[in-house]
């Protein structure tokens, strides 16, 4: 088993040994970011296909500093990111609702109840928009500032999409959980 | 969903559940990306690799050649000997291309065979090129064995940077382009039934898994211990699923027989020291065997004889070992706890009139009944005392081995009861006192 350090050594060498072994370690991880910020699998597939390129042709200017899967996750997002951009013409599209400043329902989640797979599922559903702003800021964690910029749009809006996003997500959770109570119960 | 125990809010939940959440790709992306980044490769200039460059060099010098040598061909009815210098460079660890174009030469020098070869030569030339394409190695070779090559070009190649290399790299690609990802770590491989083997799946997130143990059982947790009972080689299969992907790795468990140790000790009521004791070896599957007798000797016979040297409670330990290292060990505590310790006297002798025998016997010399004595097992402390009818003692033995001739101060008795009492101890601390009658008999 080659250490990562000798991964990118390799890498950086264009060795395309060391690029299946890069791709067979974090395909997987990276593929769970990408996953994130796509519709679906085939898409979050592509997403994860360009990764790796990138990956492939900049991992030299990985320069050591932190941790190589906090930069490969960098390079997944940013190429999610970039993915948006790129077919923003296509389904730019914000759904005409209320928006709803206000918190109601269910505010809080037992943490095992809902699988992974059905996480994905709601975030793969959600408007692009919404599913770009509600990943950069929970989960991945960027200030709304940041998102921003790096999506090109107002920091309000940002914040805005981030509320509502939680709006959406909460009430397909919701009735994710009335589905799944009604099964367990038929049991 | 309601609240229940350890609520968290909606930012944790996706947080805490995808963040470093792993789904499996599909296995077409893997040989797509690398395909997508061979074409990278290709376009993109590297000195190592056969890339586009390389291809339009080739390309540009064979037309350029060729060009050169129809117009020459036709221009000059003569032609010029040729002579190239194709050699390999295997020392140049860099890779590179050195293409000399070295104009027309010598006119006049012909040889006959260069104008009848003339036309071989141009087809020759012009298919240069398309062999350069097939990147095979050999191409190159026989490039270089045909002697008549036209035009004095002299071309060196450095071998591992443009054939070499590459063809075979190749093909390395597309038999990688299997993902074999090895998840499952067991904690051992091999060993005796029944195996309890703990394996752990190594890939870190996804939906659901499920282990393949092949012995018919099968588990969906994680890390699932699994306790292999019959020996057999076993492949287990990890299946993992996650968002409609799936990946499957396999490992191959040993499972050795486990021999069994078993043994009896004969005779089986065997007293102790007298008996040489034998162990009989009923052990299944083993090869090497280890006797512990108890009083500190031991040995590695396959059926050991004994004897010990004093009574005790022992106890007696076998250890079998199979071919593989597998063992069992039987051992039998107080193994001689049933031992049968006894005396018992006859009821009537014939002393030898012939004079007195002395008294000292053995089992065979005394076939003639002709000493009073008993007939015993595990005896220590012994005395016998011979009465007359009178209630005169006339005899008195404290050795065992010494029994009553018959004879008292060297005058044969007279036929008839005698009464005999013996008090003892047996070697396993039981004390005994025995009286009776015994008949003296004259032939």
């Amino acid at each position: 088993m080659m250490s990562d350090q000798q991964i990118i050594e390799l890498c950086a060498k264009h060795d395309r040994k060391a690029q299946q072994v890069l791709y067979d370690k974090y395909s997987r991880l990276l593929l769970g970011v990408c996953l994130r910020y796509a519709t679906d699998k085939a898409e979050a597939e592509d997403i994860l296909q360009d990764s790796f390129l990138k990956i492939f042709y900049s991992i030299k200017d990985f320069t050591g500093s932190g941790s190589f899967i906090g930069w490969l996750r960098k390079v997944a997002v940013n190429t999610s990111i970039t993915h948006y951009h790129k077919n923003l013409k296509y389904r730019y599209h914000i759904e005409i609702e209320e928006y709803v400043s206000v918190e109601t329902g269910v505010t809080s989640f037992e943490e095992d109840y809902f699988t992974s797979d059905e996480l994905y599922k709601v975030l793969n559903e959600l408007p692009t928009g919404y599913r770009m702003v509600f990943n950069l800021y929970a989960v991945e964690g960027y200030k709304h500032k940041e998102i921003a910029e790096m999506l090109g749009i107002d920091t309000n809006t940002s914040k805005s999409q981030y509320s509502r996003a939680k709006v959406v997500i909460r009430e397909k959770l919701e009735m994710l959980g009335k589905l799944k109570s009604s099964y367990s119960e038929n049991d | 969903m309601k609240t229940k125990r350890q609520n968290i809010n909606l930012r944790e939940l996706f947080r805490k559940k995808l963040e470093y959440a792993e789904v499996i790709p599909d296995a077409a992306v893997k040989s797509m990306l690398m395909r997508r980044v061979a074409r990278k490769e290709f376009m993109r200039f590297n000195p190592a690799r056969l890339n586009i460059y390389y291809i339009g060099g080739i390309l540009i010098t064979g037309i350029t050649t060729a060009v050169i040598f129809f117009s020459e061909s036709q221009n000059s009815a003569r032609l010029n000997p040729i002579s190239i210098s194709g050699k390999l460079n295997k020392t140049d660890t860099s890779s590179y291309i050195e293409v000399h174009v070295a104009l027309p030469i010598k006119a006049e020098t012909a040889n006959s065979n260069a104008i009848q070869n003339e036309s071989m030569r141009s087809a020759e030339v012009s298919r240069l090129p398309e062999r350069s394409k097939t990147e095979d190695s050999k191409a190159m070779g026989s490039y270089k064995n045909s002697n008549p090559i036209p035009t004095g070009i002299s071309s060196s190649f450095s071998k591992n940077g443009l054939f070499g290399e590459v063809a075979p790299d190749k093909r390395k690609l597309q038999s990688e382009f299997k993902p074999e990802v090895i998840l499952i770590d067991p904690n051992t491989s091999a060993g005796c039934a029944p195996l309890k083997v703990v394996f752990h799946n190594k890939s870190t997130s996804y939906d659901s898994c499920r282990w393949t143990f092949g012995d018919g059982g099968y588990s969906d947790q994680k890390d699932p211990e699994w306790i292999f009972d019959v020996e057999g080689e076993y492949k287990v299969v990890l299946d993992v699923f996650s968002h409609g992907g799936h990946l499957s790795s396999t490992a191959s468990i040993t499972v050795h027989p486990r021999p069994q140790a078993h043994f009896e000790i004969a005779p089986g009521k065997a007293v102790l020291p007298d008996d040489e004791i034998h162990f009989l070896n009923y052990s299944i599957n083993a090869v090497q065997f280890k006797w512990d007798f108890g009083d500190g000797f031991t040995s590695e016979f396959f059926e050991p004889r004994h004897t010990y040297s004093k009574f005790s409670n022992y106890n007696v330990r076998l250890v079998v070992y199979s071919d593989w290292g597998c063992s069992d060990s039987l051992t039998v505590l107080n193994a001689f706890s049933g031992s049968e310790y006894f005396i018992a006297f006859p009821n009537a002798f014939i002393p030898n009139t012939q004079g007195p025998s002395g008294g000292y016997y053995s089992s065979k010399s005394d076939e003639a009944a002709q000493v009073f004595h008993p007939s015993y097992s595990g005896v220590s402390d012994y005395q016998l005392k011979i009465f007359s009818k009178l209630g005169i003692q006339i005899f008195e033995s404290y050795d065992i081995n010494l029994g009553w001739d018959g004879y008292n101060i060297g005058q044969l008795c007279e036929p008839g009861v005698y009464i005999w009492k013996v008090r003892g101890k047996f070697r396993n601390g039981e004390p005994f006192i025995k009286m009776g009658d015994v008949t003296l008999l004259k032939n």
